[in-house]
């Protein structure tokens, strides 16, 4: 039977993976992928907690904005990787050392 | 049944898309990967009655998001180029000494322990016996609610799409000489 423990497991393996993602790959562009698979861990709460416990719609409203910050975010964050490309010629992580070119 | 079955599915793919992601070399196979987990969080919308926000993720993070991050990943030089570093693993040195790494193993095992048989139980005997919502139409409510309830989030919102499109203008222009 579908309980709302399923959900959190899958939530829970979504977010490790991200945080995963997030500490140990040294590529900007995968960062920005693992902090994808954050926010959609925390949607899917969101919606699976409306439906098993207060079954009101204010659930469905934060994943939507969830949804709008991340497509702003991930607009800005490529735009930045790109811009770090031209002037640096790489997007590995550890070459980020400075503010100004 | 049927919802069961979309369930599993739905698990499945989300689970397998984000172990992919993590263990991929290509970071092109890992956008693709990222694909896969996306569509089954929208699967899982729809087991849980959410057909807006299942059709919403589908439209902006499948169609907007990854393809975005595919244009930056070709952008910035192609799968080829990237193919060695996962991890950067042989870049760094190994950082602490055995008792380190006893340490974080013993500390591991016990917040485990502490998360499944401490809080999760918890957590489960919260939830509610009955637990069915009629799947009817959320469209109109979320509407409605979005020009009552949550109208200032949602002017706002509006504001922020159009600094992060100015921004994203502004950040990727060329240089200019």
């Amino acid at each position: 039977m579908i309980t709302l423990s399923s959900y959190l497991v899958i939530s829970t393996i979504l977010f490790l993976a991200g945080i995963v993602v997030m500490i140990a790959r040294k590529n900007i562009v995968a960062i920005l992928l693992g902090i994808e698979l954050i926010l959609n861990a925390s949607a899917l709460n969101f919606v699976a907690y409306t439906k098993f416990v207060n079954q009101n719609l204010d659930g469905h409203i934060f994943p939507l904005f969830i949804i709008i910050v991340a497509a702003a975010e991930a607009a800005v964050g490529l735009a930045i990787v790109i811009r770090f490309y031209q002037i640096r010629e790489s997007i590995h992580i550890d070459d980020a050392t400075q503010l100004q070119s | 049944m049927f919802g069961n079955i979309l369930f599993l599915v739905s698990a499945l793919f989300s689970v397998l898309g984000a172990v992919g992601v993590v263990a991929t070399k290509n970071i092109m196979h890992a956008c693709v990967y990222l694909l896969m987990s996306l569509i089954g969080v929208a699967g899982l919308y729809l087991t849980l009655g959410a057909d807006f926000v299942a059709a919403t993720q589908l439209v902006v993070y499948v169609g907007g998001v990854v393809i975005l991050m595919v244009f930056a990943v070709m952008l910035t030089g192609g799968a080829d180029s990237q193919k060695s570093n996962r991890f950067g693993i042989k870049k760094t040195p190994m950082m602490g000494s055995i008792g380190t790494y006893i340490a974080g193993g013993i500390s591991a095992i016990l917040a485990s322990y502490i998360v499944i048989f401490r809080l999760l139980p918890k957590v489960f005997e919260a939830q509610p016996v009955n637990s069915t919502m009629a799947f009817d139409k959320t469209v109109e409510k979320i509407g409605m609610l979005l020009v009552s309830d949550h109208v200032l989030a949602f002017e706002i919102s509006s504001v922020l799409l159009l600094g992060a499109l100015v921004g994203a203008a502004v950040i990727a222009r060329p240089k200019r000489n």
